[in-house]
């Protein structure tokens, strides 16, 4: 491939046909070097970018990154390279631990769009929002250009210099380094820190994530001798029994257990089976929404419940277990009954998992899931997570040594180190006095406020990497762009100190040729190997098995006495919006809704409305949360989450984070806007001085915390205002006091009966006007399935993405003003403990019959010959009537000209679709322009599309694959047969608008329906 | 007519009015140099008219978001304030089309100031379609001419299409009308004055000489003109109202809307007459001209239409309930009980409730009173057009979308401002044009009263 010559790579037809190239190092023709410049305007970056018509240039020239390199158009164009067209590059997303495998779009040597790697093992092509919010991040004008030293601007030689010579003085004095990363996935990285910590005679690497799972690898080393996280197989289990996990939305991998869990989720087919799932838990997750069955305990409960199914369980497969006598569970004995009964009669195809600090909860999981025999069934521990290796145990110490003034050195990467720890205003005084701090921060951040260098890494889209997610599963990180700032690889950064200058490919390639191709045997030329690991995006390598001790239970101990209780018990949690402080600065993410409580640009108190009720607090008025112990308080504005446990309160971690400032006047300003950051000059609180810091822990859970209201009050912008189906008492008519938008059944009632649940409203075929107008080429159609998605909201992100959807701020999301095409509609039905949460994605139904059509005076909306609404910007006046006559309420106008003033974030425009101006309408087209592009291809090639072939940015980065688009003129698309599922209906359908878009029922694994058909109407 | 006539009706002009006491005192406040009290008003009304043009401004520099609207209310202020001044102007064309139809004479004293209201309220209803548009540079593409963009025309199944033709027609017959029958008076004012101004009398009267072939011509255009303006008093709200009837919103989509819009329409346009001519005759020395007997004729009418449009919120009621259609029933008690329900009972209290008062006589001939009703039913029926809209879009079918609305300063200015429109051009039209119909008032006058001074008038112009 060192030839010069562009290899092209069709992937398997499913996989959108879309031509996968290899990246080129066609150094020598094509890149002439030019010196290092300081920043990168648009001019340059055309220059830079824009004339590279092979992207392969530009991958190439980022291992030549210490001087920089300009990128000149290749001489001859490569066959296949059309100036234009998408280009797909698989890579490895980098948001948060997961690793998921993706497909990064490039076009014109610019990365656009993100999505899923439909091959990848574990993630199975869907990708969730932080991934889809990548190319954002990147052309991130606030990314710092260039290394700082002491805060002001320096250069790379000067600050290598400086650093060389400080770890040369700490190497002689005996000093203790500390390197402090998150979790670390790729073995070429850890392989360079350990390489650049073995010159020392003190050094440590710590691992700190903004949630860890050091409890569960301590728990595994106590019960099968090897601290390990176990690679959990959610695909395999009947029955899960979830205590707080939120695997689903931010637990360990998310994306990959929700494409896992979601396989177990269609009842389809004449004996419909489908998983059972439990879920206790004290706050409202997005795992807890999609339980069948979800329980409300506090998190100091868990070992209780634990214990007693330890206890019935362990009874029933003859393990003698000692404890005495247990205090009464908090949940009913029948439920425990039935738990227990489930959990044994799916021996071997259940799953328990726990987010627990706890290590004796831990303990008592893996004795559950021992005695049930689902090692080596669901929990694979052969081959274990790499994912989420944070270690609560290991950062105490730090934080010990640093208050000891014991560290000489201290080197951060990843995690904002500061930020994340309690108290840290006397570590601050602590940490200046260290003689040698060092960021790898892209941006400003807590601790590079603090640090006397700051060497900022790549951008993911700019690196060389690595990533071996799970044991055995590894993939590739590769460039998609030239770096855009003058920012540096760490694995140069680490190669540089250590007095080894190379190129971040070079390590990357001599790593994988010693370390990973000597480890496979299906290939015996490690060429062929690196260039077909880089075209999949990942390897699967035979991997010896972790050593494993038999189950030792003699560390399993029971909890036999009730927690008391002490006031309010605080979680803190992460988001699915902003799983750490470093995505913080992506207005999309920041903008995303939460799923379950649909707030923006804000974290907040979740209280139940038990407590709400007692304290008289409304949503928005701010609350003082306060540590008994250490007397810290934070405030912050509190929400009333259904679903809560009346005693816990939870706040979301990775808010308030230094350099939020800049979203002050992200959104249009006007006379009565209002900023988007809150009093405090950010985005959020930080909440994260609430963290129980010990010497040997640091936990998200504390007991003991005050809650009382101030006057203050601070309006939360959410998507949603009316929380349920069911319309207020006082105005709900009799018969009508519930909607039906969402339709919902059980496993029971849908075993004998596959149309129960169904509210439809039969019309006949009810038709005003003549039937003249035939779709006799395509029908494009939509269908939903509600079973299947979690709401997880990766779609809301790869459609603003894909469709140029401007960020309006806080400010205009409080006047429900945001323009999300899709959005996921969320309802509460039942009360307190019992509530039950329904998702639905909504966007334009494309009607057949479309209110809006007829009433747009200048024809602005119009309806394709293949079923499809359109929108024309150019023709719209911006009358409103179109959005005032859609049922669905899902057009969205433009009521200012939204800010696109920061010309370098403009980079992440798809110029496949128009940046709507100010006074007109827009909405979900379907990705016309994907359809456009395929019918296009289609035309040039003579093939017919194929079924499939054109999949939406929502559908392609569903992780649940709930969202099918297709071509309803063709009865054998997998839309016309969701369609024709006795699951399927459409929303509002009575109002004979005849949507494209047709939603599947959703099935609760219930034995009876406690909700939903309670409001029945006749 | 007879003295006996003239004791089944109560005289139309008070006060022993000759022919040339008609002239001089309508033509007095146009003669003589405006008083102080004129001078308050047109700094007040003018000074609004600066504020809400300046709101209208920044709106249009800024963007709708300066408006308290959202993804789900997408029409409030604006569309409410169109629908509330087409509505103050239908009693102009009613007053003076229709009643001339059916031969009301006691018309007279009202007619010119009425039409002249419609003018200005049509003006003013007419701003908001133009500036509720997310981009007002382009309203000719309501238009359907033809254009160089291929074959793109207007769709004429789009309300708002109607609507636009609707108000056009209107606002054109209405002017024309109007000025057709100011002629004869712009005339008289002509022959009493000198210089600059009678030369532009002489031309804006387009050359009256008062001949019998003259009148007679006039006569016949006037009726003709009132036959074709009839239609209008209905078309135009009941074109108005289907911008919401034919729409699939719960609410909205009701077929009662055209008879209950036109008379709500002209509820609130004799509302508006009243106030206006309350205060006009006062100020203007025309309680002669304007009597308590007119106002009370005209109460009346209002009453009867406060009556039909109570009529028609109970049967928007009991239809919403005998629909069976859920949301249809939702909306309506979402109504009566929502969010928005201050505005709902404020609505009936001002329109149905507290017109009743005017069953009394006693109350119908207490200007003071009537007054106080008129500004009510004024409140009310703003209301009526707010409750429609607002509280229709505001919780529609997913409770997912339910939203609030509430107002922001620019749009509470640009309402401002519009008032200051009115009051600017009513102002203006009072010092310059009469503001009654002198030939027609002189048509109203006791029989005995008109042959005295003719004699007399006719030998001041000989003499002269």
């Amino acid at each position: 491939m060192n030839d010069g010559t562009v290899n092209k790579y069709w992937k398997s037809p499913e996989s959108r046909n879309r031509s996968v190239a290899m990246p080129e190092r066609t150094l020598d023709e094509s890149v002439a070097e030019e010196s290092a410049a300081g920043t990168i305007d648009r001019r340059r970056f055309l220059e830079a970018a824009g004339f590279t018509l092979s992207l392969a240039t530009v991958a190439g020239c980022d291992s030549a990154r210490a001087p920089d390199k300009k990128a000149l158009p290749l001489i001859e164009q490569p066959e296949g390279m059309v100036p234009g067209r998408m280009r797909y590059y698989a890579s490895t997303c980098s948001g948060c631990s997961a690793a998921c495998g993706l497909l990064a779009g490039v076009r014109d040597g610019r990365p656009l769009k993100m999505e899923g790697n439909p091959e990848h093992p574990l993630s199975r092509g869907g990708l969730c929002a932080v991934g889809q919010a990548l190319p954002l991040g990147l052309y991130d004008s606030h990314r710092l250009d260039n290394p700082l030293k002491d805060g002001s601007n320096a250069s790379w030689g000067d600050v290598d210099a400086e650093i060389i010579a400080a770890l040369q003085q700490i190497e002689v004095s005996g000093g203790a380094v500390r390197m402090v990363t998150d979790t670390v996935t790729s073995p070429t990285l850890q392989a360079s820190i350990d390489d650049f910590l073995s010159r020392f005679a003190d050094a440590r690497h710590v691992t700190f994530d903004a949630a860890g799972s050091g409890s569960i690898r301590r728990a595994h080393e106590k019960t099968h001798g090897a601290a390990v996280l176990p690679h959990y197989l959610f695909e395999r289990a009947d029955v899960i029994v979830s205590f707080g996990a939120d695997f689903l939305g931010t637990w360990i991998s998310p994306v990959e257990f929700t494409a896992a869990w979601r396989t177990r989720r269609v009842p389809d087919g004449p004996h419909p089976k489908m998983s059972y799932h439990a879920q206790l838990e004290s706050r409202m997750t997005l795992t807890g929404s999609n339980a069948d069955e979800r329980l409300v305990i506090r998190p100091e409960e868990e070992g209780l419940v634990l214990s007693h199914l330890a206890a019935i369980l362990a009874q029933r497969a003859g393990v003698s277990l000692t404890g005495s006598e247990l205090a009464p569970a908090p949940i009913a004995a029948e439920q425990l009954q039935d738990l227990a009964d489930r959990l044994w009669e799916a021996r071997g195809r259940s799953l328990i998992v726990s987010a627990s600090e706890d290590d004796q909860v831990q303990i008592l999981v893996n004795f559950l899931n021992h005695v049930l025999g689902n090692y080596g069934k669901t929990l694979d521990m052969e081959r274990p997570s790499h994912q989420q290796q944070g270690s609560d145990a290991d950062v105490a110490a730090l934080v010990k040594e640093l208050r000891d003034g014991k560290v000489a050195a201290l080197l951060v990467a990843g995690i904002d180190l500061t930020h994340y720890l309690p108290a840290h205003e006397k570590l601050v005084q602590a940490i200046s006095q260290i003689p040698l701090t060092v960021s790898f921060a892209e941006r400003w951040n807590d601790f590079a406020q603090l640090a006397k260098f700051v060497c900022p890494d790549h951008h993911i889209l700019e690196s060389w990497l690595d990533a071996e997610p799970v044991r055995g599963v590894f993939s590739l990180v590769q460039p998609t762009v030239q770096p855009l700032k003058g920012t540096r690889s760490i694995l140069e950064s680490l190669a540089t100190w250590s007095e080894k200058p190379a190129f971040a490919q070079d390590v990357l390639r001599t790593n994988w040729q010693e370390k990973v191709f000597p480890r496979q045997n299906r290939v015996s030329d490690f060429g062929t190997f690196w260039d077909q690991s880089l075209h999949d995006g990942f390897a699967k390598i035979v991997t010896d098995p972790v050593t494993t001790s038999p189950f030792d239970q003699s560390a399993v101990a029971l909890f036999d006495a009730a927690p008391e209780v002490i006031d309010y018990t605080l979680i803190l949690h992460n988001t699915i919006a902003i799983p750490d402080s470093r995505h913080a600065h992506n207005p999309w993410l920041q903008e995303l809704p939460d799923p379950v409580s649909k707030v923006t640009w804000d974290n907040y108190a979740s209280v139940a409305p038990e407590t709400a009720k007692e304290l008289s607090l409304q949503d928005g008025d701010v609350v003082r949360i306060e540590a008994h112990d250490s007397g810290t308080t934070i405030e912050l504005p509190a929400f009333v989450q259904p679903g809560q446990h009346p005693r816990v309160l939870s706040v979301a971690l990775g808010y308030g984070s230094p350099g939020t400032e800049r979203f002050a006047n992200i959104g249009p300003e006007w006379l009565e806007s209002k900023s988007t950051v809150g009093r405090n000059g950010l985005v959020g609180t930080n909440a994260a001085p609430l963290l129980v810091l010990d010497d040997e822990r640091l936990l998200h859970v504390r007991t003991g915390v005050r809650l009382t209201k101030t006057a203050a009050h601070h309006a939360l912008a959410t998507t949603q205002e009316h929380d349920s189906l069911d319309v207020p008492p006082e105005v709900a008519p009799l018969g009508g006091e519930r909607r039906h938008a969402i339709e919902e059944t059980t496993l029971v009632q849908f075993a004998a009966n596959p149309k129960s649940g169904s509210h439809a409203h039969p019309l006949g075929d009810v038709q005003l006007w003549a039937e003249d107008h035939p779709q006799e080429g395509h029908a494009w159609g939509m269908a939903i399935d509600l079973n299947a998605c979690s709401g997880c909201s990766a779609c809301l992100i790869a459609c603003q993405s894909e469709n140029n959807v401007p960020v309006v701020g806080r400010d205009e999301v409080r006047r429900q003003r945001e323009m999300h095409w899709i959005r996921i509609d969320r309802y509460y039905s039942g009360e307190g403990a019992n509530t039950t949460v329904s998702h639905q994605p909504m966007m334009c139904q494309h009607c057949d019959n479309a209110p809006c059509e007829t009433v747009c005076p200048v024809l602005a909306t119009v309806h394709s010959e293949e079923g499809l609404n359109q929108q024309v910007y150019n023709r719209c006046v911006g009358t409103r009537y179109c959005a005032n006559n859609c049922p669905y309420k899902v057009r969205r106008f433009n009521w200012f000209d939204y800010p696109h003033n920061d010309v370098f974030e403009n980079l992440s425009l798809n110029p496949d679709v128009t940046v709507r101006s100010r006074g007109v309408m827009e909405k979900c087209s379907m990705c016309v322009q994907r359809i456009q592009e395929a019918k296009i291809e289609s035309q040039c090639s003579g093939e017919p599309i194929v079924d499939g072939q054109i999949q939406p940015a929502c559908q392609q980065t569903c992780p649940a694959s709930a969202i099918v688009f297709g071509d309803l003129n063709d009865p054998d698309s997998k839309v016309s047969a969701a369609m024709n599922t006795p699951r399927s209906y459409r929303v509002l359908e009575e109002l004979n608008v005849r949507p494209s878009v047709g939603y599947l029922r959703i099935v609760r694994n219930r034995e009876t329906d406690t909700h939903a058909e309670d409001h029945h109407d006749g | 007519m007879t003295a006996n006539a003239d004791t089944l009706r109560p005289p139309l002009v008070t006060g022993d009015k000759s022919l040339g006491d008609v002239t001089r005192d309508v033509c007095a406040p146009l003669e003589r140099r405006p008083t102080g009290s004129w001078w308050a008003a047109l700094a007040v009304s003018s000074t609004m008219l600066l504020v809400g043009f300046i709101a209208v401004w920044y709106q249009i520099a800024t963007g709708i978001g300066t408006w308290g609207l959202n993804k789900t209310v997408g029409w409030a202020f604006d569309i409410t304030n169109f629908v509330f001044w087409v509505g103050i102007g239908h009693a102009g064309t009613l007053i003076s089309a229709v009643l001339f139809l059916f031969r009301q004479r006691w018309r007279t004293a009202v007619n010119r100031s009425a039409e002249a209201m419609t003018l200005f309220a049509v003006t003013c209803a007419g701003i908001f379609p133009l500036i509720h548009m997310g981009r007002p540079w382009l309203f000719y593409w309501m238009l359907p001419y033809p254009n160089t963009r291929g074959s793109l025309w207007v769709n004429f199944k789009s309300p708002l299409i109607w609507d636009f033709f609707a108000i056009s027609t209107y606002f054109l017959v209405s002017l024309v009308f109007w000025y057709l029958g100011l002629l004869p008076d712009l005339a008289s004012i002509r022959d009493r004055s000198k210089g600059l101004r009678r030369k532009i009398f002489s031309l804006v009267c387009l050359g009256w000489n008062g001949s019998a072939r003259t009148w007679h011509r006039y006569e016949t255009v006037y009726m003709l003109l009132a036959g074709l303006a009839t239609p209008l008093v209905f078309s135009v709200h009941t074109i108005v109202s289907m911008d919401f009837a034919t729409s699939v919103i719960p609410g909205w989509h009701t077929t009662i809307f055209p008879p209950y819009f036109v008379a709500g329409a002209i509820f609130s346009g004799l509302a508006m007459v009243l106030t206006l001519m309350i205060i006009a005759r006062k100020v203007m020395s025309l309680e002669n001209y304007v009597t308590v007997n007119h106002v009370d004729k005209m109460c009346k009418l209002m009453l009867s239409m406060g009556c039909l449009v109570g009529l028609a919120y109970a049967t928007e009621f009991f239809m919403a309930f005998f629909s069976g259609n859920v949301y249809e029933q939702f909306v309506f008690k979402n109504r009566a009980k929502g969010p928005f329900s201050w505005a709902y009972w404020t609505m009936v209290t001002c329109n149905v409730v507290i017109p009743q008062v005017l069953w009394l006589k006693r109350v119908r001939t207490n200007l003071a009173f009537v007054f106080v009703i008129a500004i009510f039913v004024n409140i009310g029926m703003w209301f009526e057009r707010f409750v429609i809209i607002v509280t229709s879009l505001h919780r529609d079918f997913l409770p997912s979308s339910w939203a609030g609305y509430a107002p922001t300063i620019i749009e509470i200015l640009t309402f401002l401002g519009t008032f200051g429109l009115f009051f600017t051009c009513f102002l203006i039209f009072c010092r310059f044009v009469p503001v009654i119909a002198i030939a027609e008032v002189k048509g109203v006058l006791p029989a005995e009263k008109r042959e005295q001074d003719d004699v007399v008038e006719r030998s001041q112009e000989v003499a002269a």
